[in-house]
Protein backbone atom coordinates (compact mmCIF):
# COMPACT_ATOMS: atom_id res chain seq x y z
CA UNK A 1 0.00 0.00 0.00
CA UNK A 2 2.86 2.59 0.84
CA UNK A 3 4.24 1.36 -2.19
CA UNK A 4 1.80 2.82 -4.25
CA UNK A 5 1.15 5.81 -2.06
CA UNK A 6 4.56 7.33 -2.46
CA UNK A 7 4.38 8.00 -5.97
CA UNK A 8 1.32 10.03 -5.65
CA UNK A 9 2.78 12.27 -3.15
CA UNK A 10 5.51 14.00 -5.08
CA UNK A 11 3.05 14.26 -7.70
CA UNK A 12 0.67 16.62 -4.87
CA UNK A 13 3.22 18.80 -3.28
CA UNK A 14 4.21 21.01 -6.71
CA UNK A 15 0.45 21.22 -7.74
CA UNK A 16 -0.94 23.66 -6.45
CA UNK A 17 -3.58 24.38 -9.03
CA UNK A 18 -6.90 22.64 -7.82
CA UNK A 19 -7.98 21.23 -10.81
CA UNK A 20 -4.36 19.17 -11.12
CA UNK A 21 -4.78 18.80 -7.13
CA UNK A 22 -8.38 17.56 -7.34
CA UNK A 23 -6.93 14.72 -9.95
CA UNK A 24 -4.28 13.72 -8.24
CA UNK A 25 -6.24 12.94 -4.77
CA UNK A 26 -8.77 11.49 -6.54
CA UNK A 27 -6.30 9.15 -8.19
CA UNK A 28 -4.68 7.84 -4.87
CA UNK A 29 -8.38 8.23 -2.42
CA UNK A 30 -8.64 4.80 -5.09
CA UNK A 31 -5.79 3.42 -4.38
CA UNK A 32 -5.82 3.67 -0.52
CA UNK A 33 -9.33 2.75 -0.29
CA UNK A 34 -9.22 -1.22 -0.04
CA UNK A 35 -6.92 -1.30 2.33
CA UNK A 36 -8.36 0.93 4.82
CA UNK A 37 -11.78 0.99 3.95
CA UNK A 38 -13.14 0.68 7.80
CA UNK A 39 -11.69 4.16 8.68
CA UNK A 40 -12.82 5.66 6.20
CA UNK A 41 -11.88 9.09 4.50
CA UNK A 42 -9.56 10.74 7.60
CA UNK A 43 -6.41 8.38 7.19
CA UNK A 44 -4.83 9.34 4.08
CA UNK A 45 -3.89 12.78 5.15
CA UNK A 46 -1.99 11.55 8.00
CA UNK A 47 -0.22 9.22 6.35
CA UNK A 48 0.79 11.48 3.48
CA UNK A 49 2.09 13.88 6.35
CA UNK A 50 4.25 10.69 7.77
CA UNK A 51 5.53 10.35 4.47
CA UNK A 52 6.78 13.77 3.45
CA UNK A 53 8.56 13.88 6.59
CA UNK A 54 10.13 10.86 5.53
CA UNK A 55 11.38 12.20 2.53
CA UNK A 56 12.83 15.49 3.88
CA UNK A 57 14.24 15.49 7.60
CA UNK A 58 12.85 18.85 8.61
CA UNK A 59 13.73 17.72 12.33
CA UNK A 60 17.57 16.66 11.41
CA UNK A 61 18.01 19.87 9.47
CA UNK A 62 16.40 22.59 12.34
CA UNK A 63 18.54 20.05 14.86
CA UNK A 64 21.97 20.97 13.05
CA UNK A 65 20.96 24.38 11.95
CA UNK A 66 19.55 25.54 15.69
CA UNK A 67 23.46 23.96 16.67
CA UNK A 68 25.85 25.80 13.96
CA UNK A 69 23.36 28.82 14.91
CA UNK A 70 24.30 28.78 18.58
CA UNK A 71 27.83 27.93 18.00
CA UNK A 72 28.46 30.94 15.77
CA UNK A 73 26.80 32.76 18.20
CA UNK A 74 28.89 31.86 20.78
CA UNK A 75 31.89 32.29 18.69
CA UNK A 76 31.17 35.72 17.94
CA UNK A 77 30.36 36.57 21.65
CA UNK A 78 34.28 34.84 22.80
CA UNK A 79 35.85 36.83 19.71
CA UNK A 80 33.75 40.13 21.12
CA UNK A 81 35.01 39.71 24.61
CA UNK A 82 38.76 38.65 23.74
CA UNK A 83 38.80 41.93 21.78
CA UNK A 84 37.74 44.30 24.75
CA UNK A 85 40.03 42.70 27.21
CA UNK A 86 42.78 43.99 28.53
CA UNK A 87 45.13 41.87 25.90
CA UNK A 88 48.47 44.03 25.25
CA UNK A 89 50.53 40.98 23.38
CA UNK A 90 48.72 42.24 20.01
CA UNK A 91 50.02 45.82 20.06
CA UNK A 92 52.01 46.20 16.86
CA UNK A 93 55.48 47.37 18.03
CA UNK A 94 55.44 46.36 21.55
CA UNK A 95 58.97 45.70 22.90
CA UNK A 96 58.82 43.52 25.84
CA UNK A 97 61.86 42.66 28.34
CA UNK A 98 62.51 40.27 31.68
CA UNK A 99 62.98 42.88 34.26
CA UNK A 100 64.00 40.95 37.53
CA UNK A 101 66.04 43.55 39.38
CA UNK A 102 63.80 45.35 41.74
CA UNK A 103 66.52 46.26 44.36
CA UNK A 104 65.85 49.46 46.18
CA UNK A 105 69.08 51.77 45.58
CA UNK A 106 70.21 55.49 46.72
CA UNK A 107 72.63 55.78 43.83
CA UNK A 108 72.16 56.65 39.90
CA UNK A 109 71.39 53.22 37.57
CA UNK A 110 72.48 53.07 34.37
CA UNK A 111 69.34 51.22 32.24
CA UNK A 112 70.35 49.24 29.15
CA UNK A 113 66.79 51.19 27.34
CA UNK A 114 65.61 54.40 27.13
CA UNK A 115 63.44 55.37 28.74
CA UNK A 116 64.05 52.70 31.15
CA UNK A 117 61.22 50.10 31.78
CA UNK A 118 62.31 48.36 35.20
CA UNK A 119 65.35 47.87 37.16
CA UNK A 120 66.98 48.90 40.30
CA UNK A 121 65.16 52.13 41.33
CA UNK A 122 65.04 54.33 44.01
CA UNK A 123 63.13 54.20 47.39
CA UNK A 124 60.99 56.77 46.71
CA UNK A 125 58.41 56.61 43.88
CA UNK A 126 57.63 58.89 41.85
CA UNK A 127 53.81 60.29 42.21
CA UNK A 128 51.66 59.90 39.18
CA UNK A 129 50.57 62.79 37.23
CA UNK A 130 51.84 65.66 34.73
CA UNK A 131 54.97 66.83 34.81
CA UNK A 132 56.56 69.87 32.98
CA UNK A 133 60.08 68.85 33.05
CA UNK A 134 62.37 65.79 33.22
CA UNK A 135 62.29 63.42 35.46
CA UNK A 136 64.65 61.26 37.61
CA UNK A 137 64.65 57.57 36.10
CA UNK A 138 65.04 55.97 39.67
CA UNK A 139 62.39 57.52 41.29
CA UNK A 140 60.24 57.06 37.58
CA UNK A 141 61.21 53.16 37.49
CA UNK A 142 59.64 53.13 41.45
CA UNK A 143 56.23 54.24 39.79
CA UNK A 144 56.88 51.55 36.78
CA UNK A 145 56.99 49.28 39.80
CA UNK A 146 53.73 49.96 41.20
CA UNK A 147 51.81 49.57 37.62
CA UNK A 148 51.73 52.89 36.41
CA UNK A 149 52.44 53.82 33.04
CA UNK A 150 55.41 56.44 31.96
CA UNK A 151 54.30 58.74 28.87
CA UNK A 152 57.65 60.51 27.72
CA UNK A 153 57.77 62.78 25.02
CA UNK A 154 60.44 64.64 23.33
CA UNK A 155 60.70 68.21 24.17
CA UNK A 156 59.73 69.29 20.64
CA UNK A 157 56.69 67.15 20.61
CA UNK A 158 53.76 70.10 19.23
CA UNK A 159 52.14 71.39 22.04
CA UNK A 160 48.66 70.15 21.19
CA UNK A 161 50.09 67.05 21.19
CA UNK A 162 51.39 67.40 24.58
CA UNK A 163 47.80 69.30 26.04
CA UNK A 164 46.11 66.09 23.97
CA UNK A 165 48.85 63.88 26.46
CA UNK A 166 48.47 66.30 29.90
CA UNK A 167 44.60 65.66 29.47
CA UNK A 168 44.64 61.78 28.99
CA UNK A 169 47.41 61.59 32.04
CA UNK A 170 45.19 64.22 34.28
CA UNK A 171 42.54 61.79 33.93
CA UNK A 172 43.50 58.56 33.78
CA UNK A 173 45.02 56.85 36.97
CA UNK A 174 48.58 55.28 37.49
CA UNK A 175 49.96 57.46 34.56
CA UNK A 176 52.66 59.97 34.09
CA UNK A 177 53.54 62.45 31.80
CA UNK A 178 57.30 64.05 31.14
CA UNK A 179 59.35 65.10 28.59
CA UNK A 180 62.41 63.14 27.79
CA UNK A 181 64.94 64.73 25.92
CA UNK A 182 67.38 62.90 24.10
CA UNK A 183 64.67 60.12 23.29
CA UNK A 184 64.76 58.79 19.77
CA UNK A 185 61.03 59.25 18.62
CA UNK A 186 58.41 61.82 19.82
CA UNK A 187 56.50 60.13 22.13
CA UNK A 188 57.37 56.60 24.10
CA UNK A 189 54.80 54.63 26.33
CA UNK A 190 56.56 52.49 29.15
CA UNK A 191 55.51 50.63 32.12
CA UNK A 192 57.30 47.51 34.17
CA UNK A 193 59.06 45.17 31.22
CA UNK A 194 56.98 46.62 28.51
CA UNK A 195 57.17 49.78 26.06
CA UNK A 196 55.86 51.28 23.00
CA UNK A 197 57.55 54.11 20.47
CA UNK A 198 55.12 55.98 18.25
CA UNK A 199 55.71 58.96 16.11
CA UNK A 200 52.63 60.96 17.39
CA UNK A 201 50.25 61.36 20.68
CA UNK A 202 47.40 60.57 18.34
CA UNK A 203 48.35 57.20 17.58
CA UNK A 204 45.86 54.82 18.65
CA UNK A 205 48.26 52.60 20.34
CA UNK A 206 48.80 55.13 23.09
CA UNK A 207 45.10 54.03 24.27
CA UNK A 208 45.30 50.11 23.41
CA UNK A 209 48.91 50.54 25.97
CA UNK A 210 46.92 52.73 28.55
CA UNK A 211 44.42 49.74 28.32
CA UNK A 212 46.54 46.73 28.89
CA UNK A 213 49.32 48.17 30.65
CA UNK A 214 47.63 50.41 33.44
CA UNK A 215 47.89 48.29 36.48
CA UNK A 216 48.27 45.52 34.23
CA UNK A 217 49.15 42.32 34.32
CA UNK A 218 52.87 43.17 34.38
CA UNK A 219 52.70 45.11 37.54
CA UNK A 220 55.00 44.22 40.45
CA UNK A 221 53.06 45.09 43.59
CA UNK A 222 49.62 45.26 42.36
CA UNK A 223 47.98 47.53 45.15
CA UNK A 224 50.58 49.76 45.48
CA UNK A 225 50.45 53.59 45.48
CA UNK A 226 50.94 56.36 42.85
CA UNK A 227 50.41 58.71 45.26
CA UNK A 228 52.26 59.77 48.52
CA UNK A 229 55.76 59.69 47.14
CA UNK A 230 57.79 62.21 45.33
CA UNK A 231 55.96 64.88 44.25
CA UNK A 232 58.04 67.30 42.13
CA UNK A 233 60.78 66.14 39.33
CA UNK B 1 -19.32 4.82 -0.34
CA UNK B 2 -20.21 7.53 2.14
CA UNK B 3 -17.13 7.69 2.67
CA UNK B 4 -16.45 8.26 -0.34
CA UNK B 5 -18.04 12.32 -0.72
CA UNK B 6 -15.55 13.02 2.60
CA UNK B 7 -12.10 11.41 0.85
CA UNK B 8 -12.86 13.45 -2.03
CA UNK B 9 -13.49 16.43 -0.24
CA UNK B 10 -10.81 16.29 2.47
CA UNK B 11 -7.50 15.63 0.78
CA UNK B 12 -8.19 19.09 -1.45
CA UNK B 13 -6.94 21.10 1.75
CA UNK B 14 -5.15 18.76 3.12
CA UNK B 15 -2.93 18.44 0.24
CA UNK B 16 -1.93 22.08 0.52
CA UNK B 17 -1.25 21.67 4.34
CA UNK B 18 0.66 19.19 4.35
CA UNK B 19 3.35 19.96 1.29
CA UNK B 20 5.01 23.71 1.75
CA UNK B 21 3.29 24.83 5.45
CA UNK B 22 5.20 22.00 7.05
CA UNK B 23 8.30 23.87 5.49
CA UNK B 24 6.96 27.20 6.79
CA UNK B 25 6.29 25.81 9.97
CA UNK B 26 9.89 24.22 10.66
CA UNK B 27 11.26 27.74 9.99
CA UNK B 28 8.80 29.38 11.88
CA UNK B 29 10.04 27.04 15.06
CA UNK B 30 13.81 27.04 13.81
CA UNK B 31 13.55 31.24 14.11
CA UNK B 32 11.82 30.99 17.45
CA UNK B 33 14.57 28.65 18.73
CA UNK B 34 17.56 30.98 17.45
CA UNK B 35 15.44 34.40 19.15
CA UNK B 36 15.73 32.05 22.28
CA UNK B 37 18.50 31.05 22.26
CA UNK B 38 19.67 34.48 21.62
CA UNK B 39 18.32 36.13 24.13
CA UNK B 40 18.76 33.48 26.68
CA UNK B 41 22.69 34.23 25.75
CA UNK B 42 22.23 38.06 26.34
CA UNK B 43 20.19 37.39 29.23
CA UNK B 44 23.07 35.06 30.77
CA UNK B 45 25.83 38.03 30.11
CA UNK B 46 23.80 39.86 31.59
CA UNK B 47 23.59 38.34 34.82
CA UNK B 48 26.29 36.02 35.21
CA UNK B 49 29.08 38.08 36.15
CA UNK B 50 31.26 38.91 32.86
CA UNK B 51 30.55 42.72 32.23
CA UNK B 52 31.49 45.13 29.65
CA UNK B 53 34.66 47.09 29.64
CA UNK B 54 32.42 50.29 28.66
CA UNK B 55 29.63 48.78 30.94
CA UNK B 56 28.33 50.79 34.45
CA UNK B 57 30.34 47.83 36.49
CA UNK B 58 33.28 48.18 34.96
CA UNK B 59 33.12 51.95 34.93
CA UNK B 60 32.21 52.21 38.80
CA UNK B 61 35.07 50.00 39.82
CA UNK B 62 37.61 51.89 37.86
CA UNK B 63 36.07 55.30 38.81
CA UNK B 64 35.21 54.69 42.96
CA UNK B 65 38.94 52.91 43.05
CA UNK B 66 40.45 56.50 42.49
CA UNK B 67 37.58 58.42 44.17
CA UNK B 68 38.94 55.90 47.12
CA UNK B 69 42.24 56.71 46.70
CA UNK B 70 42.23 60.05 47.09
CA UNK B 71 40.41 59.25 50.49
CA UNK B 72 42.81 57.24 51.80
CA UNK B 73 45.54 60.03 50.46
CA UNK B 74 43.78 62.85 52.54
CA UNK B 75 43.29 60.49 55.87
CA UNK B 76 47.56 60.02 55.70
CA UNK B 77 47.91 63.54 55.49
CA UNK B 78 45.84 64.40 58.57
CA UNK B 79 47.13 61.60 60.10
CA UNK B 80 50.36 63.26 59.96
CA UNK B 81 49.23 67.04 60.85
CA UNK B 82 46.86 66.43 63.86
CA UNK B 83 47.10 64.68 67.10
CA UNK B 84 43.43 64.68 67.91
CA UNK B 85 42.90 60.76 68.54
CA UNK B 86 38.76 60.71 67.10
CA UNK B 87 39.87 62.53 63.72
CA UNK B 88 43.56 60.40 63.94
CA UNK B 89 40.60 57.21 64.75
CA UNK B 90 38.41 58.43 61.85
CA UNK B 91 41.12 58.79 58.83
CA UNK B 92 42.26 55.25 60.20
CA UNK B 93 39.11 54.14 59.76
CA UNK B 94 38.60 54.96 56.26
CA UNK B 95 42.35 54.53 55.39
CA UNK B 96 41.86 50.54 56.28
CA UNK B 97 37.90 50.84 54.58
CA UNK B 98 38.41 52.46 50.99
CA UNK B 99 41.83 50.93 50.68
CA UNK B 100 40.46 47.38 50.81
CA UNK B 101 37.48 48.08 48.37
CA UNK B 102 39.48 49.74 45.95
CA UNK B 103 41.26 45.73 46.23
CA UNK B 104 37.81 44.06 46.16
CA UNK B 105 36.65 46.35 42.93
CA UNK B 106 40.62 45.43 41.49
CA UNK B 107 39.98 41.90 41.92
CA UNK B 108 36.40 42.54 40.14
CA UNK B 109 37.94 43.90 36.75
CA UNK B 110 40.58 41.15 36.85
CA UNK B 111 38.36 38.46 37.34
CA UNK B 112 36.38 40.02 34.18
CA UNK B 113 39.69 40.40 32.37
CA UNK B 114 38.82 44.31 31.99
CA UNK B 115 41.12 47.52 32.19
CA UNK B 116 41.87 49.26 34.78
CA UNK B 117 42.20 52.12 33.19
CA UNK B 118 40.01 53.70 30.66
CA UNK B 119 41.94 56.81 28.21
CA UNK B 120 38.56 58.08 26.82
CA UNK B 121 37.83 59.70 30.46
CA UNK B 122 35.80 58.87 33.82
CA UNK B 123 32.05 58.67 34.65
CA UNK B 124 31.18 58.33 31.25
CA UNK B 125 29.26 55.50 32.65
CA UNK B 126 27.38 57.84 34.76
CA UNK B 127 26.30 59.55 32.09
CA UNK B 128 26.68 63.92 31.75
CA UNK B 129 23.44 65.56 33.02
CA UNK B 130 22.91 63.78 36.76
CA UNK B 131 21.02 60.50 37.70
CA UNK B 132 18.30 61.11 41.37
CA UNK B 133 19.23 64.72 41.50
CA UNK B 134 22.83 64.34 41.00
CA UNK B 135 24.54 66.87 38.79
CA UNK B 136 28.24 66.10 38.23
CA UNK B 137 30.98 67.92 37.40
CA UNK B 138 30.64 69.79 34.00
CA UNK B 139 34.42 68.95 33.63
CA UNK B 140 34.00 64.94 33.02
CA UNK B 141 35.49 64.77 36.62
CA UNK B 142 34.19 62.95 39.80
CA UNK B 143 31.91 64.45 42.21
CA UNK B 144 33.56 65.21 45.31
CA UNK B 145 37.17 65.36 44.77
CA UNK B 146 39.45 67.57 46.25
CA UNK B 147 41.61 69.75 44.13
CA UNK B 148 45.17 69.61 44.01
CA UNK B 149 45.37 72.64 45.47
CA UNK B 150 43.22 71.55 48.73
CA UNK B 151 45.15 68.43 49.00
CA UNK B 152 48.49 70.59 49.20
CA UNK B 153 46.12 73.16 51.89
CA UNK B 154 45.72 70.36 53.82
CA UNK B 155 49.72 69.69 53.84
CA UNK B 156 50.38 72.50 55.12
CA UNK B 157 47.66 72.74 57.83
CA UNK B 158 48.16 71.20 61.43
CA UNK B 159 46.23 70.82 64.38
CA UNK B 160 42.66 72.25 64.64
CA UNK B 161 42.55 73.59 61.20
CA UNK B 162 44.20 70.58 59.45
CA UNK B 163 41.15 68.51 61.43
CA UNK B 164 38.03 70.99 60.06
CA UNK B 165 39.57 71.43 56.61
CA UNK B 166 39.77 67.48 56.54
CA UNK B 167 36.38 66.98 58.10
CA UNK B 168 34.91 69.24 55.78
CA UNK B 169 36.65 67.98 52.44
CA UNK B 170 36.02 64.69 53.71
CA UNK B 171 31.98 65.48 53.60
CA UNK B 172 32.03 66.69 50.47
CA UNK B 173 34.25 63.55 49.05
CA UNK B 174 31.60 61.23 50.80
CA UNK B 175 28.39 62.89 49.56
CA UNK B 176 30.19 62.37 45.79
CA UNK B 177 30.88 59.02 46.99
CA UNK B 178 27.46 58.08 47.95
CA UNK B 179 25.79 59.82 44.30
CA UNK B 180 28.06 57.46 42.61
CA UNK B 181 27.21 54.53 44.40
CA UNK B 182 23.69 55.35 44.21
CA UNK B 183 24.32 55.62 40.42
CA UNK B 184 25.30 52.02 39.95
CA UNK B 185 22.76 50.67 42.05
CA UNK B 186 19.88 51.66 39.70
CA UNK B 187 22.45 50.63 36.68
CA UNK B 188 23.07 47.03 37.37
CA UNK B 189 21.89 43.46 38.65
CA UNK B 190 25.25 42.67 39.00
CA UNK B 191 24.99 41.16 43.08
CA UNK B 192 28.72 41.81 43.66
CA UNK B 193 28.53 45.16 42.75
CA UNK B 194 24.95 45.74 44.52
CA UNK B 195 26.06 44.41 47.88
CA UNK B 196 29.13 46.98 47.97
CA UNK B 197 28.04 49.92 46.71
CA UNK B 198 25.07 49.74 49.34
CA UNK B 199 27.22 49.24 51.83
CA UNK B 200 29.22 52.02 50.56
CA UNK B 201 26.33 54.13 50.71
CA UNK B 202 25.41 53.28 54.32
CA UNK B 203 28.38 53.05 55.95
CA UNK B 204 29.82 56.74 54.19
CA UNK B 205 26.26 58.30 55.17
CA UNK B 206 26.79 57.03 58.65
CA UNK B 207 30.18 58.22 58.39
CA UNK B 208 28.60 61.90 57.01
CA UNK B 209 26.60 62.19 60.44
CA UNK B 210 29.64 61.51 62.61
CA UNK B 211 31.90 64.01 60.68
CA UNK B 212 29.49 67.06 60.67
CA UNK B 213 28.95 66.22 64.51
CA UNK B 214 32.86 66.68 65.17
CA UNK B 215 33.28 69.35 62.93
CA UNK B 216 30.11 71.06 65.39
CA UNK B 217 32.07 70.10 68.16
CA UNK B 218 35.44 72.09 66.80
CA UNK B 219 33.20 75.20 66.70
CA UNK B 220 33.82 75.02 62.99
CA UNK B 221 30.32 75.92 60.89
CA UNK B 222 28.25 72.60 59.15
CA UNK B 223 28.92 72.11 55.40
Amino acid sequence: MSENARPNAPKNTPNKGKPAAGKATAAKSAAAKPASGKSGGKKPPQRKNALTERQTPWGTIAFFTVIGLVAAVAIGFAFTQARSSADGAKIAGLVSKEETNRDHVQTSVKYDSTPPMGGAHDPLWQNCGVYTSALRNENAVHALEHGAVWITYRPDLPKDQVVKLSAKVGATAYTLLSPYPGLDTPVALSAWGKQLKVQSANDKRVDEFLRAFVQGPQTQEPGAACTGGKATP
Amino acid sequence: MTALPETEAEPEPGATASGPPRGRRTIIILVAAVVAVAAALAVWTQRSGKPAAEGPEAGFARDMSVHHAQAVEMSFIVRDRTQDKPVRLLAYDIINTQRAQIGMMTAWLDGWGLPKADPAGPMRWMGHGGHGGTSLPADGSMPGMATPAQLAELGRASGRQAETLYLRLMIAHHRGGVSMAEAVLGRTGNAQVTRLARTMVEGQQAEITLMERMLGERGAPAV
